[in-house]
């Protein structure tokens, strides 16, 4: 079925990873290219993430998020290459625009860092279930009436989705013109908005009815089918990413 | 033991004039199986929701009388204290599904984990119940993959995985072919068995005449008769409350042919077989 989600279900041993430490795996590909110097650490991060990404055989799926992003990254290189204030020295020049070695430099490492980013969170989205990840945020803390709303516009808007395509089935079985030019599309639109609206709040009134039943507004302390992730791989990741980061702070204060 | 006691309930929608329920007063034995019977607008379901404590807390509205639920009394517990007691399926699988997890078992669970109910006992319960229903080789499909009357199995089971003592079920079958609710019906009636009480709208009347302890018929808010199937069926009034009898009734009512024994129609397939043979003889 169709779901608001990238996650792809190809059960490698990173999909198997404690969403918690994916989570934490982010912010380390944040913090520590920020923290340090240099493009090298960046560099060596967003291998890593490659790398990783490889071995989760989901790094195609990566690389329309990454061509997507390009469009901006090269606007960042022409406008921080041609402008970025500490422009000295002319690297070359194409039919009379200059563009400066300092701010190619400077955008190298925005690009170094928005890449690093990207493919770190493409791990946690790429191989985590979306239902995995909010679980493991309700265990951490977060309300399980905040979880269950997100987890569950993931689903229910892919249904109004195909409710919005019956309907439009429906009315255009009955004669209506949904498809030409702007005025008639415009004219269609209304009695085909009107149900879906109609349709949505009484589904959410009878969902939630639904929920009441199932004792969501319960005070009991809730618990989960699924055991808390085990291993020592999650227990140890976690702990590996924070000593890094940590790391990472104490060298850059002792410089 | 009584389980359910009601006495003079009466409930009016917000922002309506008119009472939905005009004073009701029944009692309800433990391990009963009542079938609730009436037309459109009759209150059968705002009954039903009585009974679980959405009217009157989800709604608001006007309340008067009194609803005991196994002791406790609706109008002052909390819904989510009631769903320990009672389960509700409604009508519409489509909107029971909690649209928050992937798989079916996981949606069997997502009233459990609510309850807090603790991990080792949730995976007998959620098998036991798929098994019950018929649902076993789905567990893995997720939820809104299932057709309707898949979908329909699935949310019964999701309330009986909550282990309720009453259960309650407001046209159940409406998404089933003949054969699914034939199974729905005998599953529930194997519950009714092992001692949960069932109270189930239905406009299936054959099957309610075959599964049903006692009907309740419902006309405009209030109760007509709460009998036997055998005593409500054999009603000469029953065109008036918009009910037809079932068709094994009718047709003995067409011939003339009642049991000698309690002055009856018979209501189920064997037992007018049973009359017409004898009648011949």
């Amino acid at each position: 079925m169709k779901a608001l989600s990238l996650y792809q279900d190809k059960g490698t041993f990173i999909h198997r990873v404690d969403s918690r430490s994916k989570l934490l795996y982010i912010l380390a590909a944040i913090l520590i290219p920020a923290v340090l110097h240099g493009f090298t650490v960046g560099l060596v991060l967003m291998a890593l993430s490659l790398f990783l990404l490889v071995v989760a055989k989901v790094i195609r799926k990566v690389i329309p998020l990454v061509g997507f992003s390009f469009l901006i990254l090269i606007s960042v290189v022409v406008i921080q290459g041609l402008f970025y204030p500490g422009n000295r020295h002319v690297w070359f020049a194409l039919g009379g625009l200059r563009f400066y070695q300092e701010g190619l430099v400077f955008s190298a490492g925005i690009c170094v860092r928005v890449l690093n980013i990207l493919c770190a969170v493409s791990i946690l989205v790429l191989t985590t279930r979306p239902s995995d990840l909010i679980e493991s945020l309700v265990r951490l803390g977060l309300s399980p009436h905040l979880g269950y709303v997100l987890s569950s516009v993931l689903q229910i808007i892919p249904q109004m989705t195909s409710t919005m395509e019956t309907i439009t089935d429906a009315q255009r079985s009955r004669g209506m013109e949904t498809e030409g030019s702007l005025l008639v599309r415009i004219k269609a639109f209304l009695p085909l908005i009107g149900p879906v609206v109609m349709n949505s709040l009484v589904n959410t009134r009878e969902r939630s009815l639904a929920l009441e039943v199932r004792a969501f507004s319960s005070r009991a302390k809730k618990t989960f089918l699924n055991p808390p992730p085990g291993g020592m791989v999650n227990q140890v990741l976690p702990i590996v990413l924070l000593l890094a980061m940590v790391a990472a702070v104490v060298w850059r204060v002792l410089q | 033991m009584k389980k359910i006691v009601v006495e003079g309930l009466k409930y009016r929608y917000p922002l309506t004039q008119d009472l939905a329920l005009k004073g009701i007063s029944f009692e309800i034995e433990q391990g009963e199986f009542v079938g609730i019977i009436g037309q459109n607008l009759s209150g059968k379901s705002t009954l039903c929701q009585a009974l679980m404590g959405l009217v009157p807390h989800f709604y608001k509205g006007g309340y008067g009388g009194s609803v005991l639920v196994d002791g406790l009394n609706v109008e002052r517990s909390e819904i989510c204290e009631l769903a320990q007691k009672v389960g509700l399926v409604f009508q519409n699988p489509f909107t029971q599904v909690s649209g928050s997890k992937m798989t079916v078992f996981e949606e069997l669970a997502f009233g459990l984990e609510n309850l807090g109910v603790a991990r080792d006992q949730m995976k007998p319960r959620i098998e036991s119940a798929m098994a019950l229903l018929g649902i076993s080789r789905f567990s893995q499909r997720n939820p809104f993959d299932l057709s309707g009357g898949q979908m329909q199995r699935m949310a019964i089971a999701s309330v009986i995985a909550m282990e309720p003592e009453i259960i309650v079920l407001d046209e159940p079958t409406s998404q089933l072919d003949p054969q699914g609710s034939e199974e729905v019906f005998q599953a529930i009636q194997q519950l009714s068995k092992n001692g949960m009480t069932v109270i189930m709208v239905e406009h299936k009347i054959e099957k309610i005449a075959r599964y049903s302890d006692r009907v309740m018929l419902l006309h405009q808010g209030a109760i007509v008769d709460f009998d036997t199937p055998e005593r409500i069926f054999s009603r000469d009034d029953l065109a008036d409350y918009g009910i037809e009898a079932p068709v094994f009734a009718r047709v003995c009512r067409g011939l003339g042919i009642r049991n000698p024994a309690s002055g009856l129609y018979p209501m189920t397939l064997d037992d007018a077989y049973d009359q017409v043979v004898n009648w011949h003889e």
